[in-house]
């Protein structure tokens, strides 16, 4: 139940949404999936005095550009990328994160815009006790952070949960933005600040149309991991997706691309592991110190009940059979991969 | 096409002022009846189902999204009524747990519940039928690793889901009725 009242108006077109998103000046909040917003609003970290809604506007399936690269709609159901049989041929690896997202009434009623504009989590502020509203924390005007008191005003150790945005960066995609004056295109890591006080480099009246995925190099592997406690209904402790091209001798690595999330205000390059993957002979031992570097570069937040010290092992574990995963992949191309499959 | 400059909020350009929110009238085909309800942008699918309509079948429980007993079907997909909007939901096909017997008959999913003893203290049985329901309507034969995965997002904290996943086995025709106790 939520305590505030707002208003509500259905848009047609993402043009309308912007326009009224601009008329209000950051009081407007647009509603795709309504299954991160809706929440946030029940817990009062969000109280806006309108909601645009976007579900008059019917997303465009999933489609091949001329290119060879896959634009898919932003207002795509997270079913409908785990289900739909070009992104689980073309792009497994986005396919198996979509998959990865919380429940299976979550994935019905997200979309993928909604997934990559997700606000980021913390056990304090996540919250409708008694202490958010007596002691509220920076990010709700407050006086001071209680989970870390030493952090100051301008920081707030958040974490950025979305299990499909590390998925996308490793695939080099990018976002199609329709903004008030002009539309414009952007890498998906350039989508996010890495400060949890304000987690998107988003205009108040700029909302996402499209994901577009370049088509994979030759020679080219993914792995992607969500760990978990439960595994289902959860957030992810960490959140490994990974994409390796091999050299034309099969076993130097040409190109890497490592990214972890859920550990950190946005999802985190771990840009030095990258840098000693490319030109290295991926063994299991080189895989194994790689991946421990790695651990040490992300730097986790501790969050959730997880220690900071329990997160980097994870990280250093998974990643490495990540790695290898992914070497697999690229040895082996085109297996029909049973782990994509969707109930 | 909208006309902005009409919008309440948009003529000052003051927006810290909050005007009450209007109320307007929604109509919802529930179980194949069709209710027209007044609600405010506010109220969740879950209210309106339990407090306005009085269908008090469907349970809300966590109200954020985690635990499922909500879960209703919405045009065929199931949805959590607790962080749908009601008035996103006008004019469309809502299917809750009243709507699955046939006046005293029960149906196939919720005799095969009662058989294998898939209810205990049943405040999450509402969301399991219709999470099953909308398993079984784009999979009629599904393996457990489907039901578990189809599943995943109905929590129970009594049954320990074994009997559930039999029950929903049992109603897609793939498992033995479970011997009852005389």
């Amino acid at each position: 139940m939520i305590l505030f009242d707002f208003d509500y108006e259905r848009a047609g077109t993402l043009e309308e949404a912007v326009a009224l998103l601009a008329r209000l000046q950051g009081d407007a909040r647009a509603l795709a999936g309504g299954t991160d917003l809706l929440p946030s609003m029940r817990m009062e970290n969000i109280k806006p005095s309108l909601l645009v809604s976007l579900s008059a506007i019917a997303p465009q399936e999933p489609g091949l550009l001329a290119d060879g690269s896959i634009r898919i709609d932003a207002l795509s159901r997270l079913t409908a990328l785990e289900n739909s049989s070009l992104l689980r041929s073309k792009v497994p690896m986005l396919a198996e994160s979509a998959h990865a997202v919380g429940g299976n009434q979550i994935r019905q009623m997200g979309t993928l815009g909604g997934n990559l504009c997700q606000e980021v989590r913390c056990l304090y502020l996540d919250q409708k006790h008694d202490y958010q509203f007596v002691a509220p924390c920076y990010k709700r005007g407050g006086e001071c952070c209680y989970p870390f008191p030493r952090n100051t005003r301008d920081t707030c150790w958040s974490v950025y949960m979305s299990d499909i945005a590390p998925a996308l960066i490793a695939l080099d995609a990018q976002v199609e933005i329709v903004g008030e004056a002009a539309n414009r295109r952007v890498r998906v890591e350039e989508l996010y600040t890495g400060n949890g006080l304000r987690p998107l480099k988003l205009g108040h009246a700029e909302l996402l149309r499209a994901v577009i995925i370049p088509p994979p190099p030759p020679a080219f592997g993914w792995g992607f991991h969500k760990s978990t406690v439960r595994g289902g209904l959860e957030f992810g402790m960490a959140v490994i997706a990974v994409a390796l091209q091999l050299a034309e001798d099969g076993a130097t690595c040409k190109d890497a691309r490592v990214v972890i999330g859920a550990v950190r205000e946005g999802p985190v390059r771990a840009s030095a592991a990258e840098h000693s993957l490319r030109g290295t002979v991926l063994d299991q031992a080189s895989l194994e110190q790689i991946a421990a570097e790695a651990s040490k570069e992300v730097n986790p937040l501790p969050h959730h009940g997880f220690t900071k010290r329990h997160l980097m092992d994870n990280i250093r574990v998974y990643l490495r059979r990540t790695l290898a995963e992914a070497l697999e992949r690229a040895l082996n191309p085109n297996p029909n991969d049973p782990r994509c499959g969707a109930a | 096409m909208l006309d902005v400059s009409k919008h309440p909020k948009a003529a000052g350009g003051n927006t810290a002022v909050r005007t009450a929110a209007r109320t307007r009238l929604i109509s919802l085909c529930v179980n194949g009846q069709w209710h027209e309800v007044a609600v405010k942008p506010r109220n969740m699918l879950v209210e309106v189902i339990r407090d306005t309509i009085g269908l008090t079948g469907t349970k809300a429980s966590c109200e954020s999204g985690t635990c499922g007993a909500c879960t209703v079907l919405v045009e065929g997909r199931s949805v959590l009524g607790c962080i749908t909007l009601a008035v996103e939901c006008d004019g469309k096909q809502i299917q809750t747990v009243e709507g699955l017997a046939e006046g005293e008959k029960l149906s196939t999913i919720q005799e095969a519940f009662l058989d294998q003893g898939a209810v205990q203290c049943g405040f999450c049985t509402p969301g399991m039928l219709m999470s099953a329901t909308a398993l079984l309507q784009r999979n009629p034969k599904p393996t457990r690793q489907d039901i578990n995965k189809a599943l995943e997002g109905n929590l129970c904290r009594c049954t320990g889901y074994n009997s559930i996943v039999d029950a929903v086995l049992q109603a897609s025709g793939q498992g033995g009725i479970k011997p009852v106790m005389k």
